[in-house]
């Protein structure tokens, strides 16, 4: 049992609501047609694409694809977490990937080991939806977690300093900024998680229950990927942090000025 | 104790220091005077290792500031910033944190009031949070952070700005009693009145 299939025409009849979007933004001139429009299109092209690929792994539902597909879905998380972190890319793209890639490898084999027990640790079905989701929220919460503290170091630079001189110890001076930076990136997940179902059913459930599931399965792997969430983003943000002061840092502990993306 | 050598330093396109020598003894006292934005801080700084410089030598104590020697340096160094940067938290658990960083030496709970007298200072104090205190008495909590750690060389900055003057005269006089290694920054002449300091003028 699986959700009925869509046709192509169907699915395109939603598109008869953005006439009153394109509407309404024309009167109130929202100038967002365009960049509307270009979201839109890309959505369809690139979730094709990846029905297409996805199509291609679970077909063949080989180990070595799949965990190739997962490394190069976690280097392109590099790549954005860098873009919107304003830190560069060449320098930090070492320490962040191996801080997605350990938290990650270990939470998702636990997942498919111990928690669902299946036999192909690396079967398709689990291992690229799953990993998908881990990999977009660590996503989030490292851009937060490193924009965080090393943002907070440069504004407050004095103050570092300065207790640099008091403490003499890197780790101590930087223990405030460390804190700070963890907390901000894993409050929205705590609090998503203090809110679940109250209001909306999360995506993953709604997906499940479609395909067939009973509900109360569905809401087992609910909160067993919310979990698995919250520890892969715990981990991998704190080791981003800790990865990246090799290069955050000169020899002398004095922030390295070089690494910001300068603003023209 | 302290030397800089024919150090050449430039800063967003403006030069620093071009040949600068500088050397202070042991125990000496030097106040530096001079107009603002000539380095004066920045020589701090670079003793520090908060700032390199492009040419020439600096060493304290013999010894390069380097990774290696780095954390032996700081140890070794009282700084005193112009703000007095402490980070803000309950000044008692900054310094809780700092004595846990640093064994005291003294740790007579008398010695501990009796330098809180000496500034003028009390216990109240201790449970606000840095950001609630005046100029003067981050001047005077910074004072204090630095007679308990004791550290053999002493970098003040415009030490003593915001403190009154019967305080000031105080302070002075204590300070350069010290048997230590002192270098200020200041445009007080309070610090000049006294014989034992060397002056030198930027």
């Amino acid at each position: 049992m699986g959700a009925q299939d869509l046709t192509i025409l169907s699915l395109a009849s939603l598109l008869i609501f953005l006439i009153p979007v394109f509407y309404i933004n024309r009167r109130l001139r929202l100038t967002i047609n365009k960049t509307m429009t270009f979201a839109i299109i890309r959505m369809c092209i690139q979730l094709s694409f990846v029905g297409i690929y996805l199509e291609f792994l679970f077909k063949f539902n080989s180990p070595v694809l799949n965990i190739i597909y997962l490394l190069i879905m976690i280097s392109i998380a590099c790549q954005s977490i860098l873009r919107s972190s304003n830190l560069k890319i060449l320098k930090f793209f070492i320490p962040v990937f191996f801080s997605l890639l350990f938290p990650f490898a270990i939470i998702l084999l636990f997942f498919n080991a111990v928690v669902v027990r299946i036999d192909n640790l690396f079967e398709a079905k689990y291992m690229i939806p799953i990993g998908g989701m881990l990999l977009g929220n660590c996503l989030r919460s490292i851009i937060i977690g490193l924009n965080n503290f090393y943002s907070g170091i440069k504004k407050d630079e004095k103050t570092y300093l300065y207790s640099l001189s008091l403490f003499c110890s890197h780790i101590q001076a930087l223990k405030p900024y460390f804190k700070e930076s963890i907390i901000a990136s894993i409050t929205p997940t705590i609090a998503s998680m203090a809110t679940i179902g109250l209001v909306s059913l999360p995506g993953m459930m709604t997906g499940q229950i479609l395909g067939g599931s009973v509900p109360i399965v569905a809401i087992k792997y609910q909160i067993a990927i919310m979990l698995s969430i919250f520890y892969a983003e715990y981990f991998s943000t704190i080791l981003s942090v800790l990865f990246s002061l090799k290069v955050g840092f000169n020899e002398l502990d004095v922030l390295n000025q070089n690494i910001f993306v300068s603003k023209k | 104790m302290i030397k800089f050598e024919s150090v050449y330093l430039r800063k967003n396109d403006k030069e620093i220091f071009s040949g600068l020598n500088f050397f202070v003894q042991k125990n000496e006292k030097v106040l530096i005077q001079g107009k603002s934005g000539i380095g004066k801080t920045t020589l701090f700084k670079i003793l520090l290792g908060f700032e390199s410089i492009d040419k020439g030598k600096v060493s304290f104590n013999g010894k390069n500031i380097t990774k290696e020697y780095i954390a032996e340096i700081r140890h070794q160094i009282f700084y005193l910033s112009q703000d007095i940067d402490l980070k803000n938290e309950r000044v008692k658990s900054l310094l809780d944190e700092i004595w846990e960083q640093n064994p005291l030496k003294n740790q007579h709970k008398t010695h501990f009031s009796d330098l809180l007298n000496f500034l003028d200072l009390n216990d109240i104090i201790l449970n606000q949070s840095v950001k609630e205190l005046s100029g003067g008495e981050r001047q005077r909590i910074g004072l204090f952070i630095g007679f308990l750690l004791d550290r053999p060389v002493w970098l003040l900055d415009e030490p003593t700005s915001a403190i009154d003057d019967t305080m000031k005269k105080k302070i002075t006089n204590y300070i350069i009693g010290l048997e230590k290694t002192i270098v200020i920054i200041s445009h007080d002449d309070v610090w000049k009145k006294n014989n034992t300091i060397k002056i030198k003028r930027w």
